[in-house]
């Protein structure tokens, strides 16, 4: 119950930190998933809707790249940004966009794994009636991703929920700095590692709501759009 | 000409296709009968490019279309899942009204019933040009009236266009009405081969002996 009332008093009145913290988290979060799901879909729906050699192996390695611990994504982004890394002139370790780059690494090969599948499995008609109609395998692509909009949606949904929970990579990259990188996980992590755990349960249920209330926005958006 | 030579479809150690030798000849309309699981749509998904094959080789027209067993609905009304091959709304519009589905044509194709969303797609199908036309059973969902839209568009459009038409079916009404030739399927392997009305009079071997006595009508 602490936590809820600590909850409701940093949201109202709401607090300056705490603001900035959710507005780096949702830039983060928004940028990754626009990302990852602009080069994810249409690879995802190629994959699944083409047959071609060696579509076997690429699919094992999209699989074991879903499982890419989030750390070691991190330490990699980190590698190639480091002032040493080859993109070390970029100066850009310690900012959201390395952090975005971070959660692109993690995200893409989740987007292009469940749009493979989905693809896969539910588009065969299409595929077989693109395919007759004699079109590209991009035009095949692009209708498969159309006709199945509204279970690829949870796909995007599925891209957003990891990269705004996430936190190993994009404290290592992003370094958890005030009114800078701090995003609402790495907040949660800080609040606990100092015993402040009431108070990091609260910034915990701040994040189901932001998370909460974008799924249900998002929803409502496709909803309005659908037109069987 | 399409030529085959030696086509084979395996699936493991079960061959459903094994044809020798078969040409259809340029304009040809053929229909390929046979019980389920002959080796019709494979035939024809062979062919089509939708399915490989395991062996042999086969020669095709450079522009081949075909329309699935399955007929697929898009997203949106009828006219949108005409114009979605490429053709233009007059097009469309003038396809609807042969099949007369123009009363359908702001409907969303997905609330068609079976043989309205079959004819919607033969539209879809007929709206561009090719020399080659595969049909999976074009009027299996369609009632005797839809069936004779279909045979009469389809007609029309090899008319039109000179095109070879090659289509499975279960219809003796589609056979003999729309097609110059008739080959019967059994197990992958051709049975009988010749115009439909000599195909069923004179079927050759016993097996399709008894499945011509199905189709008499």
């Amino acid at each position: 119950m602490e936590s809820f009332r600590q909850a409701f008093e940093l949201l109202f009145p709401p607090d300056r930190e705490l603001l900035q913290i959710i507005g780096v988290t949702l830039r983060m979060s928004f940028f990754s998933t626009l990302i990852s799901c602009l080069t994810g879909l249409p690879l995802g729906a190629l994959i699944g809707s083409e047959s071609f050699r060696g579509k076997s192996l690429i699919k094992k390695l999209i699989h074991t790249l879903m499982g890419l611990p989030p750390v070691v994504a991190g330490l990699i982004v980190y590698s190639l940004f480091t002032h040493y890394g080859p993109f070390g002139r970029l100066n850009m370790l310690f900012t959201v966009r390395v952090m975005v780059v971070a959660q692109v690494m993690l995200i893409t090969p989740v987007v292009i794994g469940l749009t493979a599948s989905f693809v896969e499995s539910t588009s065969k008609p299409v595929i077989e009636t693109a395919r007759g109609l004699g079109f590209s395998g991009f035009k095949t692509a692009r209708l498969c991703i159309g006709e199945g909009r509204s279970s690829l949606f949870s796909v995007v949904l599925n891209a957003f929920g990891r990269s705004i929970a996430e936190v190993g990579a994009v404290s290592i990259v992003g370094g958890n700095i005030q009114w800078k990188t701090r995003v609402m996980t790495t907040a949660i992590m800080l609040e606990t590692n100092k015993g402040k755990f009431s108070f990091a349960l609260a910034l915990g249920i701040i994040l189901l709501i932001i998370a909460f209330a974008v799924n249900a926005l998002a929803s409502f958006i496709v909803k309005e759009n659908a037109d069987g | 000409m399409v030529e085959i030579k030696n086509l084979k479809k395996r699936y493991g150690e079960r061959t459903v296709l094994d044809i020798p030798g078969l040409r259809f000849k340029d304009g040809e309309t053929v229909a390929l009968a046979g019980a389920n699981g002959s080796g019709k749509t494979t035939l024809l998904k062979i062919l089509a490019g939708v399915t490989k094959a395991s062996g042999g080789s086969f020669n095709v027209p450079e522009r081949v279309l075909y329309m699935p067993q399955n007929s697929y609905a898009f997203r949106g009304d009828a006219l949108r899942n005409i114009t979605i091959s490429g053709a233009d709304r007059s097009k469309a519009l003038e396809l609807l009204e042969k099949l007369e589905l123009t009363h359908l044509a702001a409907e969303k194709a997905k609330s068609l019933s079976g043989g309205e969303l079959q004819r919607l797609s033969l539209c879809r199908v007929l709206s561009k040009k090719c020399e080659l036309l595969i049909l999976d059973e074009p009027t299996s969902a369609c009632d005797t009236k839809g069936a004779g839209l279909v045979i009469r568009a389809i007609k029309d459009y090899q008319n039109n266009c000179g095109c070879t038409v090659i289509m499975s079916t279960h219809s003796p009404l589609l056979a003999l009405n729309a097609a110059d030739r008739l080959i019967i399927l059994n197990g992958g392997k051709i049975e009988s081969d010749g115009a439909p009305q000599k195909t069923l009079a004179e079927p050759g071997t016993q097996w399709a002996k008894s499945f011509a006595a199905g189709w008499k009508i």
